[in-house]
């Protein structure tokens, strides 16, 4: 690590030195930036690692910003940091990923302010009508369009019951509310039955120390009422900590989390050592976590994607930003190109498709969202 | 030691509780399932709620700088399970870390507050508030070896949550647990908690002990007494930061995760809303009272939610908690400034 560090500060030291002499085959090559802002390591470490990641393999094109820490409390410190980005003259692109909602003035002040900046978003939750009005690109994964998946998987892996916990604050968001009636209405026609629970709001009070608490007292009290062949889906990513973990003591099934990833909660339920070069090897975590739940006899009773949509969604925007920049003939709006670039660059096969905000209206043109075939363990 | 007189807060606390109770019965929920649990919660909640009373009895005020103590702790905790240590073993040696860890924090930060004296609750908030920064660059550049504790992708820096379970989680609230039909009892548990209680009682009736009182009565008085202010202060400090220490362990051996980073903060509103509505007003306080308000106030807790899901207003837990956990503050401090002017 240090020495990559090392030579990579030694790279851009020598670069610099060369560019200074003259040499304009460097500044030809290289004339615009990529901004890219995501949470901290410790709010959300896929999105950050990812961005790190980019940074390290194009330096002179990403330039990497975090969040605050506090995010609710200081997000005008967020938005801020946000539209100081587009101040680079050679800004051509700037990149939000945060999963939380409040920072779309952001990108709206950068629209005003410099039109020709390309604003995308990996993902945000604003509301996505005025998402489409005033950023560029959004990407997200098909949130609604998971409702009714997860049900259908849930179904198929044998679960009678979808116990839905969630909380005030998300239950607010447009896309949280409409996954859930979704999922309620593919359960109900499954024939399954629906329960849905509120737990303590993890960003009014206390933090998530309530809400986690909550769960770990609640869900042994529902899984005895309502028996081990329940799915429990939560919709904060904080929460699959409890949730995997009650599910190993407890049998129930968990067919994908909220943010579908073998990165989030598996290693930490289940201890699982990774070394640091099997970092980004998302086949070999896969099979880590096979063999625990096989361990605790939970073999086909927990899912997920093959490799964390939080990773996906951020590394296929910086891409698709790159790629929008040197060639501005590219379609973006086009489903099928999207899908090609995405087999292309990152050699995974996903389904896009555009965003309905209401059940009836008409779809977003830009606001793609992406489903990935989801695996059992 | 006065005779305990139930004041307002409590006498409203405990009406809503037996509403709460009365609901939960009518409601058909688990009664006794409850019950077994709520005595869970307080002891796993009780220590930190300990940890405000040496303070707030040498005059120091309520520990709002609770985080101090339990970043000690969580740096216990993080070193024994790199270390790989299981059971009792890893459980002790946990604490035995925290304690030493928690002197050193307490050293420093009881010499802060003595610089700060009459205005140690809002420098304590601050500094607080300021270790996590602090302690975020620490966990993210910490180089532990165990890769249990490590984020996955980047395999460096501590994960957010830790789980105990390969290590001692459960170990108190498993520790002689004595089960009457459906009721179960978690004797060792009691008994750990209680020995705390008992030790903290024995500290207030040595020397050291009652010239901590003295000085949070009436500090001219105990210094014309030839009693060193600075260095019972400090004593009472320290002692109030290594039991947060010892508390937060025992809170996640209950709870089963190591939690790191913003966590601390999340933990001392809760606790000093427990001690105040046992009846603290913040100038004197007994063990007696932060048991029952650590009781009070954690059984409100864990009775709430599910009613509240059970009759299909959810969302009014949440304004409840959040008014219960300010308001008693609010009040302790209304009438302590009230008892002020009236001197």
């Amino acid at each position: 690590m240090k020495k990559t560090i090392t030579i990579l500060l030694c790279f851009l030291f020598a670069a610099g030195v060369l560019s200074g002499c003259g040499s304009t085959v460097t500044n030809d090559t290289v004339t615009y930036k990529i901004g890219v802002v995501t949470p901290t390591l410790s709010t959300s470490e896929d999105e950050f690692r990812t961005a790190a990641m980019m940074a390290e393999k194009y330096p002179d094109i990403v330039k990497h910003i975090t969040l605050p820490e506090n995010f609710s409390t200081e997000i005008e410190t967020a938005i801020s940091q946000i539209t100081s980005l587009a101040d680079d003259p050679q800004m051509k692109a700037i990149i939000v990923i945060s999963g939380q909602s409040g920072l779309l003035p952001a990108l709206q002040k950068v629209e005003e302010t410099k039109p020709d900046i390309i604003t995308m978003t990996a993902p945000i939750w604003d509301d996505p009508v005025l998402m489409s009005k005033y950023v560029d690109v959004n990407l997200d994964t098909d949130m609604i369009g998971r409702g009714e998946t997860i049900a259908r998987k849930a179904h198929e892996m044998g679960a009678q019951t979808i116990i839905h916990y969630s909380f005030p604050t998300h239950l607010a968001k447009e896309m949280i509310s409409q996954r859930k009636n979704m999922m309620e209405k593919t359960a109900n026609q499954l024939g399954m039955q629906w329960v849905e629970v509120v737990t303590p709001d993890p960003q009014t009070g206390d933090g998530t120390g309530p809400m986690l608490q909550f769960l770990r007292e609640d869900i042994p009290r529902q899984i005895a009422k309502y028996g081990k062949d329940t799915n429990i889906f939560g919709t904060n990513c904080p929460m699959y900590d409890v949730i995997i973990d009650e599910a190993l003591k407890e049998k129930f099934m968990v067919a994908e989390q909220c943010c579908p990833t073998p990165t989030q909660a598996y290693p930490t339920v289940m201890g699982l050592e990774i070394s640091e070069e099997d970092a980004w090897n998302w086949d070999k975590l896969n099979q880590m976590i096979s063999e625990k739940a096989a361990a605790a006899g939970m073999t086909g009773r927990l899912g997920g994607w093959p490799m964390p949509a939080t990773v996906f969604v951020p590394q296929y925007a910086i891409e698709l930003a790159k790629q929008m920049i040197e060639d501005p003939g590219f379609d973006f709006q086009s489903l099928d190109s999207l899908n090609q670039f995405a087999k292309d660059t990152l050699g995974y096969p996903v389904t896009f498709s555009k965003l309905k905000p209401t059940e009836d209206g008409p779809a977003l043109e830009n606001y793609n969202v992406v489903i990935m075939d989801s695996i059992l363990y | 030691m006065e005779v305990y007189r139930i004041k307002p807060p409590q006498v409203i606390i405990l009406i809503f509780l037996c509403v709460l109770v009365g609901l939960a019965y009518m409601l058909h929920l688990d009664l006794v399932d409850l019950f077994n649990e709520s005595l869970i919660k307080l002891m796993m909640n009780g220590v930190l709620v300990l940890a405000l009373i040496p303070m707030i009895n040498a005059g120091a005020g309520i520990n709002f700088g609770l985080p101090v103590g339990i970043i000690g702790g969580l740096l216990g905790l993080c070193i024994t399970v790199n270390f790989r240590l299981t059971g009792f073993a890893g459980f002790f040696t946990s604490l035995l870390l925290s304690v030493v860890f928690c002197c050193m924090l307490g050293w420093l930060y009881g010499m802060l507050l003595n610089k700060v004296k009459g205005r140690e609750e809002i420098a304590g908030t601050f500094i607080g508030l300021s270790m996590i920064p602090l302690m975020n660059c620490f966990w993210t550049l910490v180089p532990f070896q165990n890769r249990q504790m490590l984020y996955p992708i980047g395999g460096q820096g501590l994960r957010p949550k830790i789980s105990l379970e390969p290590y001692f989680n459960n170990i108190l609230d498993n520790m002689a647990l004595a089960k009457i039909g459906a009721v179960e009892i978690p004797l060792g548990f009691i008994a750990f908690f209680s020995l705390i209680c008992l030790l903290l009682a024995l500290f207030h009736r040595t020397k050291v002990g009652r010239a901590t009182i003295a000085t949070g009565e009436n500090e001219e008085f105990s210094r014309l007494s030839g009693i060193d202010i600075a260095k019972i202060r400090l004593i009472a400090i320290i002692l109030s930061t290594v039991l947060a220490g010892i508390g937060i362990c025992v809170y996640s051996q209950s709870y089963g995760f190591i939690q790191l980073y913003d966590e601390p903060l999340a933990m001392y509103f809760p606790a000093i809303s427990a001690i105040l509505i046992g009846g603290s007003t913040g100038r004197r306080a007994f063990i007696f009272e932060a048991v029952l308000g650590t009781y009070l106030l954690q059984t409100i807790y864990l009775l709430s939610v599910p009613i509240a899901n059970e009759i299909l207003v959810p969302e009014i837990t949440e304004i409840l908690r959040s008014l219960i956990t300010y308001s008693i503050i609010l009040y302790a401090l209304l009438h302590r400034s009230g008892r002020r002017l009236s001197h």
